[in-house]
């Protein structure tokens, strides 16, 4: 805390977005992998939605909603980009923010797992009725699965998703949470 | 003045770091995160299994004995067609490639293999691994390659049931299952029976092997449906080969440039017109 201390603002602000976006990088390196003890049914947690969750809960909803935005162009990329995940993202990090938890609550641990329960099912549920839309605006096309088929998955992995997410979320907010706490003290000791 | 001036000074790198972000990701949806899994597969090489070793492969006797025997009728079924004059396509080489991550979120049934086009995979390449087909490859980069698996819900391949030919096509079911959805009104097809890729299939070569019924439903409307247990197995996917699609010619390939978007959706579904294979017409 000292050595941050002695460090000009703006070279602490760098390392700071640097350690921001590494983080980013690591949960898209996991995402792909399914890890022994990360997968339940074929399913793994989600580790953006666990990001833009830590990320938004002690910020405003737009910051959460631009957090949503970058992190879903980049599951976009690495899946397919119809049906978008953008939307399920910035809702999620819109939703974070609005709860103001740490006005309310200020234990971290079991809010936040819970916060994540509740916006893995909400995540899943997006996709979900954007798949649905698809369906009837294309439904000349068979390559789109049909309702029965989108809600039974969806009630499979939106559950499945949501226990694995909500478990690992305090492995990547406990970390990012000190990290943004420390920077935002020194910040607040120097102003 | 002042105070835009003081707002610039404050927020000049919080807005600039903020466009960053936001072009970075834009790019990296634009070119399907290319450089993520290039990074990945790096990172995952000290993981990535190696082949069996020869030990194991000398220890399964009877693996052995099957494979010489098959070397054998092989070689007798080269000869046999070089005296009937048959016109085959050419072998075509295979590309051995490790499985080093699975789909990146959960309504997708991909997998990403550690080989890309430096190795010669190219898009619309055929996956197969232990047990049959696996899947196709829709995307690569230098290093890897992105695969639907057959189990993915809008991945739809031609299908044949190998001891009636009775056709019908197969739409992936998540997991290790799929739906097969005949033509025909009463196909001969009981729980057992073996269903490979049909010759109608412009996707997939005829005759790769995809699985085995295991119920049927003739009540259902419009055709009977039948549950396909698929034979690879797709959730311990380690080692898969990908072979250069023969009977592949790239949708609109010579009009304007595809958005990854539209290769993807011409990618997943078999076109299954022209219902007459061209072998078969008079």
């Amino acid at each position: 805390m000292t050595d941050l201390l002695l460090w000009s603002p703006y070279v602490r602000q760098l390392l700071n977005w640097g350690v921001t976006a590494g983080s980013v990088m690591v949960c898209l390196f996991v995402l792909p992998s399914r890890l022994p003890g990360m997968e339940l049914l074929g399913v793994g947690p989600n580790w953006l939605l666990v990001w833009v969750v830590a990320w938004s809960i002690k910020r405003s909803p737009w910051q959460g909603a631009f957090a949503g935005l970058v992190l879903g162009l980049v599951q976009d990329g690495m899946t397919s980009p119809d049906p978008t995940h953008t939307l399920s993202l910035a809702a999620v990090g819109i939703l974070t923010a609005l709860l103001q938890k740490q006005r309310y609550v200020q234990e971290d641990f079991i809010s936040v797992a819970l916060i994540v329960f509740g916006m893995a099912v909400l995540a899943e549920t997006v996709i979900a009725v954007q798949f649905s839309l698809q369906g009837s605006h294309f439904a000349t096309q068979n390559t789109y699965r049909s309702l029965a088929e989108i809600w039974g998955y969806h009630q499979r992995i939106a559950l499945s998703s949501a226990i694995l997410s909500s478990l690992w979320a305090p492995v990547l907010y406990y970390p990012l949470n000190r990290w943004w706490q420390l920077v935002n003290n020194i910040e607040q000791t120097q102003a | 003045m002042y105070t835009l001036r003081r707002w610039w000074d404050r927020h000049a790198l919080k807005l600039g770091l903020a466009c960053l972000a936001l072009s970075t990701a834009w790019l990296l949806r634009q070119t399907q995160s290319a450089i993520v899994f290039e990074l990945y597969q790096r990172l995952t090489l000290p993981f990535q299994s190696v082949g069996p070793s020869q030990d194991d492969i000398l220890a399964n006797a009877q693996v052995q004995e099957l494979q010489q025997r098959l070397t054998e009728l092989d070689n007798q079924n080269r000869q046999l067609q070089k005296l009937l004059d048959y016109k085959a396509t050419k072998p075509a080489t295979a590309i051995t490639a490790p499985v080093i991550g699975r789909s990146a979120d959960h309504w997708w049934q991909q997998i990403t293999l550690g080989r890309g086009s430096q190795e010669g995979v190219k898009v619309g390449a055929v996956v197969s691994g232990t047990g049959g087909v696996v899947g196709r490859v829709v995307q690569v980069t230098p290093h890897t390659s992105r695969v639907l698996l057959v189990s993915d819900p809008t991945s739809q391949i031609g299908v044949t049931i190998s001891r009636s030919r009775y056709m019908g096509y197969l739409r992936g079911q998540s997991g290790n299952r799929a739906i097969m959805e005949f033509f025909d009104k009463v196909p001969d097809v009981r729980p057992g029976d073996v269903v490979s890729t049909s010759s109608f299939s412009q996707l997939f070569p005829a005759g790769l092997s995809i699985g085995r019924i295991e119920s049927v439903d003739f009540g259902k409307s419009p055709a009977p449906e039948a549950v396909v247990e698929l034979s690879a197995p797709l959730s311990y996917l380690e080692w898969v080969v990908v072979t250069p699609s023969t009977t592949f010619t790239p949708p609109k390939a010579d009009a304007q440039a595809n958005t990854p978007s539209d290769l993807q959706s011409d990618l997943q579904t078999d076109d299954l017109i022209p219902l007459v294979p061209t072998g078969l017409a008079p």
